[in-house]
This record gives structure tokens, C-alpha cells and sequence, in this order.
């Protein structure tokens, strides 16, 4: 165990993935010379080499699909967009190509890629560099999802993520670079996809996480806490794929659930959570399923408003006490 | 002008002309009979117009800065050392008839388009009382011609061959205009965009602002082939500009609009230059140890400001002249900093501010209350 930032967890399953295997490679805008936009990439270009880690013209869907092409023929690339936001413009590889490809090929041909970067609001970058992408992505069957909230969870994931034959995407947080945690330094931590963590144990409510909003509802928690209210920070690690036992299993224990996510509420996450609860455990419930969101407006650049915009531990708080009538 | 030690790139601080490229400068606007014959005919009034705008650019960059010095604002994308493309391509649309789409490094387009420069920087702090009522860094002005840039790349050229295909389509004998770096020239829909207004036969004025950088990668790794026979590709006509001549950008955009307005369109300026600093101001020292020394040296040497001092010296102007109308535009400048600063103290109504110019008006249907 050693005490590092989340960056450099990140840097850590990569280096020494890349160690391990041969075959994977990175590649994105200013990953190599300039250390990535982030610095996630630090250093490895000094490692090995322009070959293995590649600078990309601006071009998110050219690159995005010489990462398919490359990893149907046998590399593991890892491609990182300087922030999700750009990827919008490679959706087309990563939904007609990466995610469609195995099934539609029979099984022939596997797509084992990871597109990684942060994503979500920062501070006053606007509105076309502020979304939450998740939905974009966990939409279309075939596209593994992630969004590791620590630095364990973001090395832990992503080497999962490195290993595993299908896409993934790695969603980070630009908010969260800088972040300290414990985190093993064993080369074979590995996260398997799909398993949620429950971030803090509870009785009263449910709060259902991913992501950076983790932080969020964990704030709120232990404000909850000093009102004698003790609630559970369930965190999903994976959108896809989902950790459905771990969901019913803190409903029957609270029996009232609060989503939160950074992403707009229509059609959002929480909204295929809050179905899937509905569904499967609705004799459980004692209140009905609240999300709390960003609000459902482009995100504005002016700070107040941008602050007003995002969920907040507050408006956790206030939830959390109307599933419990209180 | 004066220098601004405190902000200039280093190589701008003692600058003096070297007479070989104010010779080269002068040339550019004498050897080709046609730009010698608009620029000569210019009285001074003209001339010291594009001097006026230039240091407006300038200043207006340096006043971003000093903000993010002073901590009111955390960053600044400037255009220092491309200002000369800037002035130059958007004084030769007609404001109120033509449109352009600036990039952030062209923020002076919107000025010179006829926003108040105070609106500019009321963008940078995100007053209510700014174009857009703070949503948004990036401005325009529908009213002047100023269309709000998409921060993405590439993601304008479709989107001003498209103003240009309306203008076809109704017949006005309007231009549109956008910039195109380097880096965003190498986007899948930069290529579409072009390459469909070239199809159409669209009046649209593409300048490709090679400034040798994007972000952190040069030009050079980021791009193979020749830039300035980008435009082969497509069949337009184009004309390689010194970016920092401000008359000679002029010159070849005033040529490209007229070539768009008689159905000759598209057309493109390619404008080569320098970013002076970083890709933004938090990384200028990333900039110098990324990039060789030597491209700051070549081009500090061109500064566009300097250069053109020069060469109007040449044409006749006085010293003192140039001092009074430096003093004008840097009084210009501050006041409207000042103007912009003092929008800070209007009030922001959330609620309203949020949903306001939301389609549905900020009600979520199916939630009694609306998530936040
Ligand atoms: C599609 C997309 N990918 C990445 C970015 C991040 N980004 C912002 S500016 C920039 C470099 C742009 O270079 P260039 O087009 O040469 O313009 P310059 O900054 O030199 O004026 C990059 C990569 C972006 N805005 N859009
Ligand atoms: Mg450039």
C-alpha cells in the first residue's frame, strides 16, 4: 500500500500493464510529448517509446477507430480522450464499430480497447466541456462502463479494464486527479467489472452512486449522520456491467433510495436504476426512488450559476429526509 | 508601442525592427500589383485604423492577462503575436452584412464586428449583463454577424458553410467566415465542411491559421503534407499569407470575399504565424520547454505590431502620432475592463438565470419537482 493520487494510480495500471504485455498501447491527443493534458500520461513516453505511446493529431474519430482496427488484429490499445466531451465525435466507432463488432461478427472478432479520460463538469470550462457522458456510452449494448471515484478504484479498474477482450470505457474525473488514497501496489490488483462497493455501510436510506458524485454523497452522509440519520453510500464502480444483486440487496436493507449522478436526469442513470428497482424489488420500498441530478440545462459557465447546476451534498440531504419523511 | 515587460512574450520586450524584414514586410505589399495597388492607395486615416485595431487586440490581451495575474479570472486563451490575422481577414468582411465565426484566439473579431469591447470581457467574467448573460466563454452576436464559435475543432467550418449555404440559397450577396487552425484543420468534420462548401459552390471564406502549434504538438507532427497546398485538395482557390502582415491578410481575405460575393466562392487565406505564448496562459512556460527556442526567436522577431510601426514610419507617420493613438486605444481598453468589472456587482437570479431560454422552461415532466 502506498498513499498516491488518483492520476498517478492511473499511471501506475498503465505502466505496469503495458510492463505485462506487449501488445497494449496508448494513444490520444498530447499523451506523449506534452505528458497528456492531465498529466495522466507522465513520463511514459520516455518509457516506451513513440511506438507505444502515440500522439494523435486532433482527430478523436480517427483515432478512435485505429484503436478498433489495431485491437481487432491482436493490440490492446488504450486510448485516451483529453476529456470525454470530445469523444462525441468518435461515437460512431465506439457504437457502430467497438461496440457491435463481436456480436455481430458471430463471435469472430473481439474489440479488446479502452477509451479513457475524464469526464463530467470541472470548473467554468462550459457547456460542450462539462458533460457527464456516461449515458452516451452505457446506452448501447457492447461498451463496458466504469467510473472509478478513488485512486484504488481507478487503478484497480482500469488494469480490469486493460485485461478484459471487450471495449471499455474508463470515465474519470477531472476533479479528481489530484485526489490521495491507499492503494495497493500489487501488480495484479485487479478490480473484476461489475462489482459495486458499498463506500459507506448504513441502515436508514440508500444512496446509489458512480463516479465523482461518490464524494458528493458520502459529504452528505455524514451530514445526515449528525441528524442521527444513517445512510449507505452504494458505490456502482461499473454501469455496464451492472452489479444488480448489490442494488437489491441495500434496497431490502433501507428500503428507500436516493440516486445522485452528475449526468441530466432524462433518461439518465438513475432513471434505468430506479426501473430496475421498481421492478425487481418493489415490495421493498417504503418511499419512492429520488434522483438528484445536474439540472436539466446546458451547463453555464458563470460560477454561480454552474455551482447551482451541479447536485450538491445539500440537495442529497433534502432527499434523502423526503424518501424518509422526515 | 510601449512594452509591457510584465506580460509581453520576452522576445517583444526590447524589440527593435530589423530592417531586413521590414524590407520583406514592404515587399510583400509591393511586388503583387494588384495588393499594391489597394494598399498604396491608402490615406493615413486607414492606415492608422489597422494600427488602432491591432493594439486593441493586444491590449485586450493584456488586460486578460493582468486578470488572471490579480486572480478575477483563472485562465485566458490569447492570440499574441497572431493579431495581424485576425484584424486583417475580419476588416475586410462588411460589418452588418457579413458573418463571421472566430475562433477564441480571434476574440477580436468580435470587436471588430462592432461589439463593445466591454462585452468582451463581461464574457470572461459571466455577468449576467454579458452577450450571452454568462452561459457561455465563447460569444457572438447574431445582430453584428458574430456567430458563437462551438469550442470543439472542426465543428465550425460545417457550420459556416452552412450560414454561406443560406445566404446561396436567398440570394444575399453576403460572406462567411471562419478560422481554421492548424489542428483543427486535421478533424474529419473540418474536411466534410469544406469540402461540401467547395461542392456547393458556397460563398464562405475558410482562413487556415497555421500558427505551427496545436495545444502541445507542432505542426509538423501533426500533419505530413504541406499546409499550404491544404486547399488544393478541395479545388479552391487560396493565397499564402504572411500572417503577421496585417495589409497583406487583408489584401488576400479582401480578395477571397470579393471572389465569394461574385459566386466564385469558396475561397481560402492560408495565414502562417506564431502563437506567441501557450495554448492558453497556464502553460506558457509548458510552451517554451515543449517547443524549440528557436520558433519564438524567429517569429518574435515578427511581431505583427512592430513590424507594421515600421513599416508606416516608411509611409510617412509620425512617432507622435502613433504615441496619441496608443494612448486612445489603451484608455479605450482599460475603461471598457473597468465598465466589465463593475457588471460583477448585478445580480444573478439562479433560478431564472438557469432555465431561462430552456425549451421546456425548466419543468421536467413526470417530476413534480425539478432535479437539481
Ligand atoms: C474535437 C476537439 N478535440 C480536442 C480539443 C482540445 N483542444 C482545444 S484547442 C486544441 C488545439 C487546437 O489547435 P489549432 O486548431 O491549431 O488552434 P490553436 O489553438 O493553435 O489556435 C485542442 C486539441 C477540442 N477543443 N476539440
Ligand atoms: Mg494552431
Amino acid at each position: 500500500m502506498a498513499e498516491i493520487t488518483y492520476r498517478e494510480a492511473l499511471n501506475a495500471a498503465m505502466v505496469e500493464e503495458m510492463e505485462r504485455d506487449d501488445s497494449i498501447f496508448l494513444m490520444g491527443e498530447e499523451v506523449a510529448a506534452y505528458d497528456g493534458a492531465y498529466k495522466v500520461s507522465k513520463g511514459m513516453l520516455d518509457r516506451f517509446g513513440p511506438q507505444r505511446v502515440v500522439d494523435s493529431p486532433i482527430s478523436e474519430l480517427g483515432f478512435a477507430g485505429l484503436g478498433v482496427g489495431a485491437a481487432m488484429v491482436g493490440l490492446r490499445p488504450i486510448i485516451e480522450f483529453m476529456t470525454f466531451n470530445f469523444s462525441i465525435l468518435a461515437l460512431d466507432q465506439v457504437i457502430n464499430s467497438a461496440a457491435k463488432m463481436y456480436q455481430m461478427s458471430g463471435g469472430q472478432i473481439n474489440v479488446p480497447i479502452v477509451f479513457r479520460g475524464p469526464t463530467g463538469a470541472a470548473l467554468q470550462l462550459g457547456a460542450q466541456h462539462s458533460q457527464a457522458c456516461e449515458t452516451y456510452y452505457v446506452h448501447a449494448p457492447g461498451v463496458k462502463l466504469v467510473t472509478p471515484a478513488t485512486p484504488a478504484d481507478a487503478k484497480g479498474l482500469l488494469k480490469a479494464a486493460i485485461r478484459d477482450d471487450d471495449p471499455v470505457a474508463v470515465m474519470e474525473g477531472e476533479l479528481l486527479y489530484n485526489l490521495k488514497g491507499e492503494v495497493p501496489d500489487d501488480d495484479d490488483f485487479v478490480i473484476p467489472l461489475g462489482v459495486a462497493d458499498v463506500k459507506k455501510p448504513g441502515s436508514d436510506v440508500s444512496i446509489i452512486t458512480h463516479g465523482k458524485m461518490v464524494h458528493v454523497a458520502l459529504q452528505a452522509a455524514q451530514q445526515l449522520g449528525k441528524e442521527d440519520i444513517d445512510a449507505e453510500v452504494l458505490d456502482l464502480r461499473s454501469l455496464r456491467p451492472l452489479d444488480v444483486d448489490a442494488i437489491l440487496d441495500t434496497v431490502a436493507r433501507t428500503n428507500r433510495v436516493v440516486y445522485v449522478e452528475e449526468g441530466w436526469p432524462y433518461v439518465g442513470v438513475g432513471a434505468q436504476i430506479a426501473t430496475l428497482i421498481q421492478e425487481e424489488a418493489f415490495d421493498h420500498l417504503d418511499a419512492p426512488v429520488l434522483r438528484v441530478s445536474q439540472a436539466d440545462v446546458n451547463m453555464p459557465y458563470n460560477k454561480r450559476l454552474e455551482q447551482a447546476t451541479k447536485p450538491s451534498a445539500a440537495r442529497v440531504v433534502e432527499a434523502c429526509k423526503r424518501v424518509l419523511y422526515v | 508601442m510601449r512594452r509591457y515587460p510584465a506580460y509581453d512574450p520576452p522576445e517583444y520586450v526590447d524589440w527593435e525592427a530589423d530592417p531586413e524584414l521590414v524590407r520583406a514586410y514592404r515587399s510583400a505589399l509591393e511586388d503583387d500589383a494588384e495588393v499594391a495597388g489597394l494598399v498604396g492607395s491608402f490615406d493615413e486615416a486607414t492606415l492608422l485604423s489597422f494600427y488602432r485595431d491591432l493594439l486593441t487586440a493586444r491590449l485586450h490581451d493584456i488586460s486578460l492577462k493582468r486578470w488572471v495575474r490579480q486572480g478575477v479570472i483563472s485562465k485566458a486563451w490569447l492570440g499574441t503575436g497572431e493579431e495581424a490575422v485576425t484584424v486583417g481577414a475580419v476588416r475586410a468582411l462588411e460589418p452588418g452584412r457579413d458573418v463571421v465565426t472566430p475562433m477564441i484566439r480571434n476574440a477580436a473579431a468580435c470587436y471588430l464586428m462592432g461589439m463593445p469591447l466591454a462585452d468582451l470581457f463581461r464574457a470572461y467574467l459571466a455577468t449576467p449583463d454579458g452577450p450571452n448573460g454568462g452561459r457561455d466563454l465563447h460569444v457572438g452576436d447574431p445582430g453584428r454577424g458574430v456567430i458563437q464559435p462551438i469550442s470543439h475543432m472542426g465543428t465550425n467550418a460545417p457550420v459556416i458553410a452552412g450560414v454561406a449555404l443560406a445566404f446561396k440559397r436567398r440570394g444575399e450577396p453576403k460572406v462567411a467566415l471562419t478560422f481554421i487552425g492548424d489542428g483543427a484543420s486535421r478533424t474529419g468534420e473540418c474536411h466534410e465542411g469544406v469540402n461540401f462548401a467547395a461542392v456547393q459552390r458556397l460563398p464562405a471564406v475558410f482562413v487556415l491559421q497555421n500558427n505551427q502549434v496545436a495545444l502541445g504538438t507542432r505542426a509538423a507532427h501533426h500533419t505530413v503534407g504541406d499546409l499550404r497546398r491544404w486547399p488544393d485538395q478541395y479545388g479552391l482557390p487560396s493565397k499564402v499569407v504572411d500572417g503577421n502582415n496585417v495589409l497583406a491578410m487583408y489584401a488576400a481575405t479582401r480578395a477571397a470575399v470579393e471572389l465569394c460575393r461574385g459566386g466564385g466562392g469558396p475561397a481560402v487565406v492560408v495565414a502562417e504565424t506564431f502563437r506567441m505564448g501557450g495554448h492558453a496562459t497556464h502553460d506558457e512556460r509548458e510552451a517554451r520547454e515543449t517547443f524549440p527556442a528557436e520558433l519564438f526567436e524567429h517569429w518574435g522577431r515578427r511581431d505583427p505590431i512592430g513590424l507594421y510601426e515600421a513599416y508606416l514610419a516608411e509611409r510617412g507617420v509620425t512617432a507622435d502620432r502613433l504615441q496619441q493613438i496608443e494612448e486612445e486605444v489603451t484608455t479605450a481598453v482599460e475603461a471598457a475592463a473597468e465598465e466589465a468589472l463593475r457588471s460583477r456587482e448585478i445580480p444573478v437570479d439562479p433560478e431564472r438565470a438557469l432555465y431561462d431560454g430552456v425549451s421546456e422552461g425548466g419543468v421536467l415532466h413526470g417530476l413534480a419537482v425539478r432535479p437539481v
